[in-house]
């Protein structure tokens, strides 16, 4: 049966957004992931079939960004393109989909991934001024054009910034995490120490060169960036834990020591099919073993679909949870990740050994571009895979709206 | 002969009468893309007016029916159909004659310009009343006719005036500017700019409603008054005359042709005008420098089939890598990426990548800011360059450019790198100057596919490549790099390996006299003065400053090595030794500091010379030198070609383009040369002692 496998995936520094990639848009971030993605995965350009690319604080310039890397690249305008979005699932969603094509056939090489840059948010005009502006475009005359703006009030004119609330609950992010501690019962000293611990493993990913391999510079004004710059290397559980909450300030747990921070990147992933990866004498192939996504009520515990997403995608791989030897997970909150540990044990899906979850740090330590860490997730695993020669991996990520997803890879001989 | 129109028989164009309302005249020159004006072109142009003048329609569009070109002029073989002055100054007039009466049409006149309308081309263009053209990057337009030593001849010289003023078309003529289609707009060399779906559109409705029109000499009253007002247009043709004698030292005859044509045309009328047109036509185009500059355009035009002679066909790379992201890497990544190639820079450290990869930017961004690449183009230009400190993406390149330090350690180290980096069928190019490509490869695992590739500074600028080919080279790894240079849109030769190859060998030669002359008494700015009153851009030793003492010493050194060759002593080397840099470190031989620079006086002094007396054919002299060693190449087999030794010193040399090369300039002086070689032989030294085919007498062009 055909198969998708990856040949590679590079990301962008992970930035602080409004810092160093303040004034670069998301299509250049975009690009100079997917640039090195195929240099440094040796391939040329002309081979590649497709682009699936996610994104999730669209820019109203770009209606398909996928599409506009292969114009801003000048790749081969014959590579047709389409942009995903399932939040902070995006790039899982580029990934799936990218395999899917390449298993039934219709592509042979790939190229998925996602890019976000919260630096340049899009901001809009309320509802009623800007369906003001279309009546007065439409308008022919110049009274009609005026009388559009009749019934626009001055509040009317203040800018609008993307969602951050759930629409269904009005819960913001944060909130929607204080909810899951709650019933979970996660306590502030066990996400401060979550949140210390992915800061520590980071730094030495980095510090042993092994993400080190995966972030390639980006070079800007004569300058360039290389390294993440949300890592704390002298972070300590005391100084976690004077951090005040942010979101329920009286009785709340979740502080900007272990919450995954605003962040500027991109992330991009080179699927090939397991057949042409072999011709081309390509080795250390990760094979796509099985996905999945799942969904809850976001009014009940928004972020915990992973732990539904996970047993289906191993029930499809015909493996136990036992038998992955390394676990991605994306960090959105340190009470997050334990209440999708609790979730797991509680529905008999089994407990996971802590020791083998990201192994080089998460989203807290690391940060996390919306449309990116899918990608990123995915790279990681298949990259210590391969180093561990460890045969089964698994990532998941968590989204906004309900959403999880859920990866299985297999290191092939 | 005489020039008889009527007795050709016609073919190229015709009149469409389309609906009735708005005609139409199509040129559709058989077998010939770009609409070349020939005797029965001109003879079926004529034919058409004169059916549109009859059919009486109420307006009439002069069209191409080629794809994206409306026409690039005279066809050139013209000069000999009709090889007397007295003949072609009798086409100059029937050209003439066919485009007054276009403008005499009483209908108005659109011409749609669906691609690039140049020298005759565009004179047809500007008979119509207006002109419209298509909206697309490739698209020129202009009057470039003195770069080939002609003049326009079908009245442009007079209608151009008319239209945008007379400053503005002395600075088209006499610059043989081609303008972009936004840049023709701006410049009033069109009047709308369509995009070319609907360009027959516009051109139709600008035709029926568009009025016929009086030229206005220009938009600001200025303009006008250079144009129309004769102490104004005296003084602008005065200050043209004076900056053109600076600039072209008198060597370049039509440039003060365009100026007489319009002083006479603006003063005493347009028939007038037109006359000393067609006069200066006929004079100019049997002058030896257009015959010589006509050559050279011919030898450019076909060498891209030429460079490629005897070798397999071969596909441009699209994916290619370059080592070393200086001054030379990053002008090679930019001109690849301009090509559409994809290009992987790679330098040590990310400070030199970062200058590099900011390098592309700034000539990008400059090229577009000039309007010769398209702004989202250069956007996508700048993309298809990516940087890298170690050899990753190079494995998937077809040709790698090396183009590090001039040193054959350093290069050797490099292309052993390269050779584990790379796949087995790609190319290696090594971009030197000087250093055999066979030394380079020494010690190769597969030396055959390394080849060498000169490129010349700064890579922006310099027309030529030097394809080097070594013994053991595979043709087809030949063929690629060949392939490859001609996509960045050079002229390219092929020569064979040796110390300095083709071009700096005998640059280098010429250089080593100069200062030779130096040793016997010469001063250092008459050698400069007299070459460039020759026709050469920079005198050699300012050019040695230029390039600075030490990559002229190395270059020397290396040439010097050249077998059977007597070079005399190297006295760059003594100056480099004494601690003389060249213009960068402020003295060489001359001294930076001020204003002006100024002879070192500390030149002499190193070379125990004292500065007496110039031998007044210095220029004469080292010319020959450089001629007869041009010839050597040639007879050792270094050239494939006489044609491939002029475009090399032409375009990578600067040897004045008015001669036509080394060869044709050989071919010119005749046994003039052999004799003055044989002279110098005797007084100076061996190394003048002709070549063998000039001691022959052989012939290098029929």
């Amino acid at each position: 049966m055909r198969r998708a496998v990856i040949a590679g995936g590079w990301r962008t520094p992970f930035v602080k957004a409004g810092t160093d990639f303040a004034d670069a848009d998301v299509l250049e971030l975009a690009s100079a992931a997917t640039a090195e993605t195929l240099a440094r995965s040796e391939t040329p350009s002309s081979s590649i079939d497709e682009i699936v690319y996610g994104n999730v604080s669209r820019p109203v310039a770009y209606h398909n960004l996928a599409r506009e890397i292969v114009l801003a690249l000048g790749l081969p305008t014959s590579i047709y393109a389409s942009s995903v979005g399932m939040a902070c699932a995006s790039a899982c969603v580029a990934i799936t989909d990218a395999a899917d094509h390449i298993a039934v056939g219709t592509a042979n090489a790939v190229l998925a991934g996602g890019a976000e840059s919260l630096s340049n948010v899009p901001i809009t005009y309320s509802p009623k001024l800007a369906r003001a502006l279309v009546a007065a475009s439409q308008a022919r005359t110049l009274p009609r054009k005026a009388s559009s703006f009749a019934h626009i009030r001055l509040g009317d004119l203040a800018p609008v910034a993307p969602g951050i609330r759930e629409t269904s609950t009005g819960l913001t992010m944060g909130e929607s995490a204080e909810r899951m501690a709650g019933i979970n019962a996660i306590g502030r000293e066990a996400q401060d120490r979550w949140s210390l611990r992915s800061h520590q493993r980071a730094a030495a990913g980095w510090d042993d060169g092994r993400l080190a391999a995966e972030v390639v510079p980006v070079f800007r004004h004569g300058a360039v960036v290389r390294t993440d710059t949300h890592i704390r290397r002298d972070t300590t559980l005391e100084r976690l834990a004077s951090l005040r909450p942010v979101f329920d300030r009286a009785h709340g747990t979740i502080t900007a020591g272990n919450a995954s921070p605003l962040t500027d990147g991109a992330a991009t992933v080179l699927l090939l099919s397991e057949e042409r990866a072999r011709a081309e004498g390509r080795t250390g192939l990760v094979a796509i073993r099985s996905y999945a996504y799942a969904a809850v009520d976001p009014a009940d515990q928004l972020l915990i679909a992973p732990a539904y997403a996970i047993p289906i995608a191993l029930s499809r791989a015909g493996l136990a949870l036992g038998e992955i030897g390394l676990v991605e997970m994306h960090e959105a909150f340190a009470a997050q990740v334990l209440s999708t540990f609790q979730v797991l044990e509680r529905n008999g899906v089994g407990a996971i050994d802590q020791e083998r979850v990201n192994v080089m740090g998460g989203s807290i330590a690391l940060g996390h571009p919306f449309g990116a860490t899918g990608a990123r997730v995915v790279t990681t695993l298949a990259n210590e895979m391969r180093r561990r020669g460890t045969q089964f991996g698994m990532a998941t990520v968590c989204a906004a709206g309900g959403n999880g997803a859920a990866i299985v890879l297999e290191l092939l001989a | 002969m005489t020039v008889d129109i009527a007795s050709i028989a016609p073919a190229g164009a015709s009149y469409e009468p389309g609906d009735g309302v708005v005609g139409r005249i199509v040129i559709d020159r058989p077998n010939d893309s770009v609409n070349s004006i020939d005797p029965p072109l001109i003879a079926a142009l004529f034919g058409a007016v004169a059916a549109a003048r009859a059919a009486r329609p109420r307006g009439l569009v002069l069209a191409s029916a080629k794809p994206d070109t409306f026409s690039g002029g005279a066809d050139l073989k013209l000069l000999s159909i009709w090889p007397s002055a007295a003949e072609l100054t009798e086409a100059s007039r029937a050209m003439q004659r066919l485009c007054d009466e276009i403008a005499a049409l009483p209908c108005t006149s659109v011409a749609a310009l669906n691609g690039s309308a140049l020298a005759g081309g565009y004179e047809l263009a500007l008979a119509c009343d207006w002109r419209v053209a298509a909206d697309t990057p490739e698209l020129r337009v202009g009057l470039p006719e003195v770069q080939l030593g002609l003049i326009p001849a079908a009245g442009g010289t007079q209608r151009l005036a008319r239209l945008v003023g007379l400053p503005r078309a002395l600075d088209l003529i006499l610059g043989a500017r081609r303008l972009s289609a936004r840049r023709a707009l701006r410049a009033g060399l069109v009047d709308e700019l369509a995009q070319p779906a609907v360009l027959e559109r516009a051109a139709y409705d600008r035709a029926l409603k568009g009025a016929k029109r009086e030229p206005a000499g220009g938009r600001s009253a200025l303009e006008r008054a250079a144009t129309f007002v004769a102490p104004a247009r005296a003084l602008a043709l005065r200050q043209a005359r004076a900056r053109l004698m600076k600039e072209t030292r008198g060597h370049y005859p039509a440039p003060p042709r365009v100026l007489d044509a319009l002083a006479i045309g603006l003063a005493r009328g347009m028939p007038a005008g037109l006359d000393a047109e067609a006069r200066a036509f006929g004079e100019l185009a049997t002058s030896d420098v257009a015959r010589n500059l006509i050559a050279l355009f011919f030898l450019t035009t076909r060498q891209r089939r030429a460079s490629s002679e005897g070798l397999p066909r071969a596909d441009a790379p699209r994916d290619v890598a370059v080592v070393g992201a200086g001054l030379m890497g990053s002008g090679i990544a930019q001109a690849a990426a301009v090509a559409g190639m994809t290009v992987r820079m790679r330098d040590v450290d990310d400070a030199a990548l970062a200058r590099g990869l900011g390098a592309v930017r700034a000539l990008t961004t400059e090229a577009s800011r000039k309007g010769a690449i398209e702004r989202r183009e250069s956007a996508r230009v700048i993309a298809r360059v990516s940087g890298t400190t170690d050899y990753s993406g190079f494995a998937r390149a077809e040709l790698v450019i090396e183009a590090v330090f001039e040193e054959l350690g350093l290069k050797r180290r490099v292309l052993g790198e390269l050779e584990a980096a790379t796949r087995d069928d790609a190319v290696i190019a090594s971009n030197t100057s000087a250093l055999p490509i066979a030394e380079i490869a020494t010690g190769a695992r597969r030396p055959e596919r390394v080849v060498g590739m000169h490129f010349f500074s700064p890579v922006h600028r310099m027309p030529l490549v030097e394809v080097v080919r070594t013994e053991r080279a595979e043709p087809w790894a030949v063929a690629r790099v060949v392939a490859a240079a001609n996509a960045l849109g050079t002229t390219v030769i092929v020569v064979r390996d040796g110390p300095g190859f083709y071009t700096t060998r005998i640059l280098g030669l010429m250089l080593g006299e100069a200062t030779h002359l130096l040793e016997q008494g010469a001063r250092i700015e008459d050698v400069d003065r007299a070459m460039t009153a020759f026709g050469w851009p920079v005198g050699p030793l300012a050019l040695i400053d230029e390039v600075g003492l030490a990559v002229a010493r190395h270059a020397g050194d290396t040439v010097a090595a050249a077998a059977g060759i007597d070079a005399p002593r190297n006295a760059v080397a003594l100056l480099a030794e004494a601690g003389l840099e060249g213009k960068r470190g402020g003295a060489g031989f001359y001294l930076y500091g001020g204003r002006r620079r100024v002879p070192n006086p500390r030149v002499y002094e190193l070379l125990g010379a004292a500065p007496a007396a110039t031998p007044p054919d210095v220029a004469e002299r080292l010319t020959a030198l450089f001629v007869n060693a041009a010839v050597r190449c040639l007879d050792e087999g270094v050239l494939r070609s006489a044609g491939d030794g002029d475009l090399g010193a032409v375009l990578g040399l600067g040897f004045p383009p008015f001669l036509g090369g080394p060869f044709r300039y050989a071919d010119a002086r005749g046994a003039a040369l052999v004799e003055r070689l044989r002279a110098l032989a005797a007084s100076a030294g061996a190394r003048y002692e002709p070549a063998a085919s000039l001691a022959s007498g052989r012939r290098f062009f029929s």
